[in-house]
């Protein structure tokens, strides 16, 4: 296997080189063959279809079923719930907290990213310098994501609680008042936001630095000969031959973000008075946040969310084609 | 094997896809050939492990019952889920011990058998205590042990700010000391006021102690106990972080030493005696003792395809509370006993739970009164009321108000 | 790049870790600390008068569950890479039809709410009599990481070039071989990654070990968490302690594994 490596490597720098700078497609010459090359194309797809058809498909199903009956607790149990249509979806619609909930996620959602990923990056290109004990603090970066969310989240509260946590204790020792980070409106979107920044950070990190990994080295090289700056190298090469692997981190970091609950229900639980609930809580409090379970909107508010991702999934794919007409 | 691994994977599959909304017809062919005498028993007590007391405590009662139990604990909040879950694939454990508001929501759902369809003697339980298990006249389940509220305080803390708690009978009263002791430089009260089912339980005997009805949440009562708590806040009688506290952070909290109160429940006695914490019942607004909320698990025996095994498990639930078990399982889970008996053996042990029996005799069912299932979609709007007026978002009385329009909308 | 001096890079990256890794040292503080002490205000920012019962609990009643955790986390990254590298190759390089329709359905896949899968699973599994088993919850845990992987994968190795792969076709490879010897090597680094966050998600993961796993004499170590939530009260002391003890092996393992890859890249570029 190593030796394997060491003999392809030099080469696959060379000919990526020669690919980023020219970025020639290379010719198509095999519509004999075609039929034969759909079919092991497919071959190696075939698993990840079969297992998706398997265990997504039916959890997927019964989202969209539970969101287009009426389910309560009996007819949960024995499978009676009336067909209702796109009754559970107008009233989640017309629900006094749709608008903040729809504010909530994207303010959660476009900080969260935005921030991740600059911050992200910026962390990549640092520890690609490779200075001593740069691969261990790297390392280390990502011992946050050792831990479960009921863990971390529970840290989280317990440094930003009003009287004895410990960000506010360091406030008051230079001055400032004390924060209620999580029991005031104001402030517990943001309180949430900086635990789901510290969360993602690594994500960002970890898979930039990859994709920072797989430029190849003479692209930079020639550049320095070219006489390019630092800037100048960073936007004009890191840049552009990151896009695949950036797009990508961009977009599951979207899907992620839209997804997170654990954190926010674990710190504020969606409050006070809703100024924490996005999307994803609003779902859990409506399913779990009571003894009394309500499926049918819960399942029409996580619903909305898979909308959202789709239409996402969408503008990535669009966005993929242009940059990549072959 | 393989193959027919996968083969039975598609089948479930299809079957799931073409009939979705019917799957609960599935039932188990494992559980069927092998559970004859293999009953299975779900608690909300990771805590306890298969060495505990509880676990052999279980072990000796099926034994008497000639079965053999086979016992997963559960997070107490992932149980509910769980037993909705199970009982829609026609899996139910055949005992089911679960915290007493969830009682009416599965009975609701068609899950739990009554005491006339399972022959459980449910005679013996205080009636406070059982209120919560029943409906409509039926009885879904017995209490294990009860729980409920009081009023907490440090000694050390009241000397220190000239407070004599024998002057503490009523809401003004108790104000009065607050503002005494945070005069002397400590901390008023701690509770737990956080958004979910725990910020409504701790806010009942305020509520109920007011006068208010759960049926209407606008009452000038009611009012007045929101504004009780809400103007401890803003007075800093009571901290900030009462807003998310849950009872576990609130109890902390008056661990530091630095309170004078705390509201908190009988499962932190022996935590208290430790400390040297003592004990009062929640004041009512004119005086006298508050109505708290019962609060413990109940013991419930799940529809089964198979309804010959309701027997047995109807002997195990009277071999767990024979007053002997009931004693020992009470003590080691700080709870007070459900029936007579058994609370007068705990008390001829430690006279010093007088004040905890007296609380539980006067506790009150939070689904009782027929309210049923209607008390989780109350409950939910009281305790968004409670946060609302706590953080400032709303005054009181438009929290209130709101609380209710929504109550009502809910209800239809 | 690297010709600056390293020492002050080093003293930054350490101030960045240490930033990083408080709150991660917050809760090592919270796991030594006595509950009389837990909500004291200001905090003690050492354990001052640390108490050992966290750990003395986890210690004697935990440690066996590390090895469920270890198996299950290294079971679900095999089964990940096996089924998303091959799929993600196809996507990346040989385009078959319908492939976009394929991510696509891949993205929406990971939106889909973890309880919902849970409970799915939970439907499987009980008909299949694989509830409470360490192959169940390694299929399930998978799940949580195949859609990534399969993304992940593909966007790293359309990086590679077609020349490499024309290359090996005319030496007589087919896709198989082309795929193993040729496209496998290169894209180590994405191998790495995809496996680092499949471990850590499985390693951390709560919810499906909680519904298909909660009856099962074998399980993961996050479970061991709940022994410490009673249903009126926690101990967090135990909680964090369970945390920290249930981190250790796996940051040990993130270490070396980096250390690893680490000297693999440095040495690649020497041959250069």
């Amino acid at each position: 296997m190593t030796v394997t490596q060491v003999r392809t490597e030099p080469t696959s720098r060379g000919e990526q080189v020669g690919a980023a700078q020219s970025a020639a497609p290379t010719p198509r010459r095999r519509p004999s063959h075609r039929a034969r090359s759909a079919l092991v194309a497919w071959a190696f797809v075939a698993p990840v279809v079969v297992y998706l058809a398997l265990f997504y498909a039916f959890p997927l199903i019964r989202n969209i079923e539970l969101s287009v009956r009426d389910y309560t607790v009996r007819s949960f149990i024995d499978g009676t719930a009336p067909f209702v249509g796109i009754d559970n979806y107008l009233a989640v619609f017309r629900d006094a907290t749709f608008g903040p909930a729809l504010l909530n996620t994207a303010a959660f959602t476009v900080l969260s990213i935005v921030f991740q990923f600059a911050i992200g990056l910026a962390l990549a290109v640092f520890f690609f310098r490779r200075f001593p004990l740069s691969a261990t603090l790297r390392a280390l970066f990502l011992v946050p994501w050792l831990l479960p969310l009921l863990v971390s989240a529970s840290t989280w509260s317990w440094m930003l609680n009003s009287e004895s946590g410990v960000v506010n204790a360091f406030l008051e020792a230079v001055g400032a008042g004390q924060i209620n980070w999580l029991t005031s409106p104001q402030f517990s979107l943001i309180s949430v936001l900086i635990a789901n920044i510290w969360i993602g950070v690594p994500f960002n990190l970890v898979i930039l630095y990859s994709g920072l990994q797989s430029i190849p080295e003479e692209v930079y090289e020639a550049a320095s000969l070219d006489g390019a700056n630092g800037w100048q190298k960073f936007w004009r090469i890191t840049f552009p031959l990151l896009r695949p692997v950036a797009a990508i981190t961009l977009l599951l970091g979207l899907v992620y973000t839209l997804k997170v609950f654990d954190i926010i229900w674990i710190m504020t639980r969606g409050g006070p008075a809703e100024s924490s609930t996005t999307f994803a809580i609003w779902s859990y409090r409506l399913g779990f946040g009571s003894t009394l379970p309500d499926f049918s909107p819960a399942a029409a508010v996580g619903n909305l969310l898979i909308v959202l991702a789709f239409v996402f999934g969408l503008l990535y794919i669009r966005m993929q084609r242009r940059l990549d007409p072959s | 094997m393989n193959i027919s691994t996968r083969a039975r994977l598609a089948g479930v599959l299809a079957l799931g896809v073409v009939a979705t909304g019917s799957l609960s017809a599935c039932s188990t062919p494992s559980d069927g050939e092998s559970a004859n005498s293999e009953y299975t028993f779900w608690d909300p007590y990771p805590q306890y492990d298969e060495t505990s007391e509880w676990a052999k405590v279980i072990d000796a009662c099926a034994e008497e019952a000639g079965v053999t139990i086979s016992r997963t604990a559960f997070d107490t909040s992932d149980l509910t889920s769980k037993a909705l879950l199970a009982g829609q694939q026609g899996n139910s454990p055949d005992i089911l011990l679960i915290d007493n508001p969830v009682i009416s929501t599965l009975a609701e759902a068609g899950l739990l058998t009554t005491a006339e369809e399972n022959g459980l003697d449910v005679s013996e339980i205080e009636e406070n205590l059982i209120s919560a298990g029943q409906t409509d006249g039926d009885t879904f389940g017995v209490p294990i042990g009860a729980n409920t509220l009081a009023l907490y305080y440090n000694p050390e803390v009241l000397e220190a700010a000239g407070v004599d708690i024998a002057e503490v009978t009523d809401w003004e009263s108790l104000t009065a000391a607050l503002e005494k002791v945070v005069a002397a430089g400590k901390s008023g009260i701690t509770f737990s006021g956080i958004g979910t089912e725990e910020g409504s339980f701790q806010f009942l005997p305020w509520y109920w102690g007011s006068g208010a009805e759960l049926t209407d949440l606008a009452s000038e009562e009611a009012l007045s106990a929101l504004t009780l708590w809400t103007d401890w806040v803003n007075k800093g009688l009571a901290p900030n972080s009462v807003i998310g506290n849950t009872q576990t952070t609130s109890w902390e909290e008056f661990l530091t030493g630095e309170f004078a109160f705390a509201e908190n429940g009988t499962w932190q006695k022996a935590s208290a005696a430790e400390q040297g914490f003592e004990v009062i019942p929640i004041p009512a607004a004119d005086g006298g003792a508050a109505p708290a909320p019962t609060g413990g698990e109940f013991l419930s025996i799940p529809v089964q395809s198979d309804d010959a095994r309701y027997e047995a498990s109807a002997q195990i639930i009277s071999c767990l509370t024979s007053t002997d078990n009931l004693v020992e399982t009470d003590n080691s889970l700080n709870y007070i006993a459900p029936t007579a008996a058994a609370q007068q053996e705990q008390l001829d042990a430690d006279p010093t739970l007088a004040p905890w029996v007296d609380a539980v005799g006067s506790a009150q069912g939070r689904t009782g009164d027929d309210l049923g299932t209607d008390y989780p979609i109350i409950s939910e709007q009281l305790w968004t009321a409670v946060q609302n007026a706590l953080t400032g978002a709303q005054s009181p009385a438009d929290a209130l108000a709101d609380a209710q329009t929504q109550a009502e909308e809910g209800l239809e | 790049m690297t010709s600056r001096r390293p020492w002050w890079n080093t003293l930054l990256g350490v101030v960045l870790t240490a930033i990083m890794l408080f709150p991660v040292y917050w809760m090592v503080n919270v796991s030594l600390t006595k509950s009389t002490d837990m909500r004291r205000n200001p905090p003690f920012l050492f354990p001052v008068d640390p108490t050992f019962e966290g750990y003395t609990k986890v210690l004697t009643q935990q440690l066996p569950y590390l090895g469920t955790s270890l198996i299950i986390g290294l079971g679900t990254v095999v089964l990940t890479v096996a089924l998303a590298a091959p799929a993600a190759f196809a996507l990346a390089k040989l385009r078959p039809i319908g492939g976009g329709a394929l991510s696509f359905v891949l993205l929406i896949a990971q939106m889909i709410p973890g309880i919902i899968m849970a409970m799915g699973f939970y439907a499987i599994y009980l008909n299949l009599g694989i509830l409470d088993t360490i192959p169940g919850l390694i299929v399930a845990d998978s799940t949580l990481a195949v859609p990534f992987a399969v993304l992940i994968f593909t966007a790293f190795m359309s990086g590679i070039p077609n020349e490499l792969i024309s290359a090996a076709k005319i030496d007589g490879a087919g896709a198989w071989r082309t795929f193993r010897s040729v496209v496998m090597p290169i894209s180590r680094n994405s191998v790495v990654t995809v496996s680092l966050f499949t471990f850590l998600w499985a390693w951390s993961d709560f919810i499906f070990a909680s519904t298909l796993d909660s009856g099962g004499d074998l399980q993961p170590i996050t479970m061991g968490i709940y022994r410490y939530i009673g249903n009126n009260n926690q101990e967090w002391n135990a909680i964090m302690a369970t945390a920290v003890v249930a981190s250790i092996p796996a940051a040990v393992l993130l270490v070396v594994a980096q250390r690893y890859v680490a000297a693999g890249v440095t040495a690649g570029a020497v041959k250069d």
